[in-house]
């Protein structure tokens, strides 16, 4: 347990203090903060007003809510994966500068080691991303707030499981790479091609009917649903308040992936958190074992 | 003195490169034991194999009565290393980088705390404690490597290539600490080095080239299997050196004789003592030795 405990706490420190895997793991939630300020907001902002029936209008701080929502819910659900990839990068660095050496030359369990990476890697990117999630909640709060305390309760929970999930499956890629330059072209190949595929930049309900359904086998894009529920949920409740017809707030939904469909079978939030917990166990048990099995050159 | 480190007809192939063959030596307890070879001869690998981060094709590695095979973890607790470049954590501080690894031993509280005012007086380090690993100059870092190596007590030490780039003043330090835990401590040390003075300040001395052993023996013994003995002779000039028929260089103020051994040298003296007034004999140097033995010399890691 000091073994667990002390590596955990070096990774922890190291990370934070590596300016470089620091600020790395802030580009993709500035990248998607920038799109948002300069030109997609207005664009969501038009489609959620030319969606609307006619003759209904929607107050400026629903609106507002709306857009503040799904910016809160794209930035979380990608900077939960991304940021968990920068964190653990130090998992390959210790591997490329002989740092792995020096630890497994003591009488660690590669187990151990192996979990003290992935739970170093959780903590700092939990530590990020609720500071992320509570930059998002106060903006979202001075631009029109319909969120309820359950939401923001359920939005903690998922945060939590996104980066419980990103964690292991940047455990398991990251456990292949030795070198530097591998860690690079990882780390950009997921902060460009991960807010796509789970949603986040892009609602899936856009993509082609074939690219959603291989989408829908990732378990990230229901994670994004998670979040984006609990986001707008009260938005969407305090339209159907102001008389909404419900078919359209569906359709809304839909249309920003609150509703996500496998093979045309709406997959409901308690049916998302399954995936995503299954999920996140599956891909730890696999790394540990990776870690465990692997043999000496 | 009982045998703390034994191994037997050892192999480790990469592919077609055999980097160890039939290798087979001894290491008794409170030894210096140096490990000589150029670069790729092998060593890296048997220190590898021996501190369970490579895996061997045969052979057997008893390490203090531990068998690599079934006691790796026992094998472990009684090493420590000290590797060729440093490998401590560059962001964090010297106390951070001491604490996170002694835990590694289960070395952690007061323990801890005891055992690093310890290593900090017998390295002078206690005013490098608070600074970045990073920031530290050569001479520092190496002695917090070796601190980091003795953290757990162990019996063994293994030193690759420790002194490197050091300046000799830091050298001198480090080999003061090992001398004095050799004595206090009875601890093994296990060196390699392209430094032949300190090879032949060893109790016992393996050479290794191409994975293979092709020399052992006490430094006296391979200064005498290896090498000749030397006369220096000094007042005398070149018609008389060339009379005595032995091979010679000229030096700045003296002459350079060859002699097969000390006893031809002693013969060679009583034969002319018209011609030795001033001399004086010494031994072949590690140099020489291992240049006989490899037909390659050593310097700072480079073969020629």
């Amino acid at each position: 347990m000091k073994q667990f405990r002390e590596l955990t706490r070096r990774n922890i420190i190291l990370f934070f203090k590596d300016k470089g895997m620091f600020f790395t793991s802030l580009i993709t939630p500035a990248i998607l903060l920038v799109l948002y300020a300069t030109f997609l907001g207005n664009i969501y902002k038009d489609s959620f007003l030319s969606s609307l029936p006619e003759g209904f209008t929607l107050a400026e701080d629903l609106i507002n809510g709306l857009v503040g929502g799904q910016l809160m819910s794209s930035i979380l659900a990608v900077s939960c994966v991304t940021v968990a990839f920068s964190s653990n990068m130090l998992m390959v660095q210790d591997k490329a500068n002989g740092t792995i050496k020096d630890l497994s030359i003591s009488p660690v369990k590669k187990s151990t080691l192996a979990l003290s990476y992935y739970f170093a890697t959780l903590i700092s990117t939990l530590i990020i991303c609720y500071v992320a999630l509570a930059i998002c909640l106060l903006y979202v709060s001075f631009i029109g707030w319909f969120i309820s305390f359950a939401d923001v309760m359920f939005l903690i929970l998922d945060v939590f499981l996104l980066v419980m999930f990103g964690t292991a499956l940047s455990s398991i890629i990251n456990f292949f790479l030795s070198s530097q330059g591998q860690i690079a072209a990882v780390g950009t190949i997921m902060s460009a091609g991960y807010g796509f595929i789970c949603g986040a930049y892009m609602p899936i309900s856009s993509f082609s009917s074939g690219l959603q359904k291989v989408v829908s086998f990732l378990p990230g894009t229901y994670g994004t649903s998670l979040v984006r529920n609990h986001s707008m949920n009260g938005a969407f409740r305090e339209m159907k308040s102001m008389g909404i017809p419900g078919n359209v707030v569906e359709m809304i939904r839909d249309s920003i992936d609150c509703n996500l469909y496998f093979f045309d079978n709406k997959i409901e939030v308690p049916a998302m958190y399954i995936i995503l917990t299954l999920t996140t166990v599956a891909f730890v048990c696999i790394y540990v074992a990776l870690n465990a099995l692997k043999r000496k050159p | 003195m009982r045998k703390i480190i034994e191994i037997s007809n050892l192999y480790k192939s990469f592919g077609e490169v055999k980097a160890v063959q039939d290798l087979s030596f001894c290491v008794k307890e409170g030894e210096l034991f140096a490990f000589l070879g150029v670069n790729g001869a092998g060593k890296s690998t048997t220190i590898n194999i021996m501190c369970g981060q490579l895996a061997k094709d045969s052979g057997t590695v008893v390490i203090d009565e531990k068998n690599l095979e079934s006691d790796v973890t026992g094998i472990k607790t009684e090493i420590g290393v000290v590797f060729q470049n440093s490998v401590l954590d560059q962001a964090l501080s010297v106390k951070e980088n001491l604490r996170s690894r002694a835990a590694l031993y289960g070395i952690a509280g007061e323990e801890f705390r005891k055992r690093l005012e310890e290593l900090s007086k017998l390295l002078s380090f206690e005013d490098l404690l608070k600074r970045t690993v990073g920031k530290l100059s050569g001479g520092q870092r190496r002695r917090i490597d070796i601190a980091r190596a003795l953290l757990h007590r162990p019996k063994i030490l293994v030193l690759d290539e420790p002194t490197t780039g050091l300046d000799p003043q830091t050298r001198q330090i480090i080999w003061n600490v090992i001398d004095s835990l050799r004595k206090t401590e009875n601890m093994t040390v296990f060196l390699t080095t392209h430094y032949m003075e300190e090879a032949a300040d060893a109790d016992y001395v393996v050479i290794l080239d191409s994975g293979r052993l092709v020399a052992q023996g006490t430094p006296l013994e391979l200064k005498n299997k290896y090498t000749g003995d030397f006369i220096t002779l000094y007042a005398s000039d070149e018609e008389s050196v060339k009379k005595l028929g032995v091979e010679y260089e000229r030096i700045r103020d003296a002459f350079r004789l060859f002699v097969p051994n000390t006893a031809a040298a002693a013969e060679l003296i009583i034969n002319n003592p018209t011609i030795f007034k001033d001399f004086e004999i010494t031994k072949g140097k590690m140099d020489d030795v291992f240049l006989s033995v490899t037909g390659k010399a050593l310097t700072g890691g480079e073969s020629k």
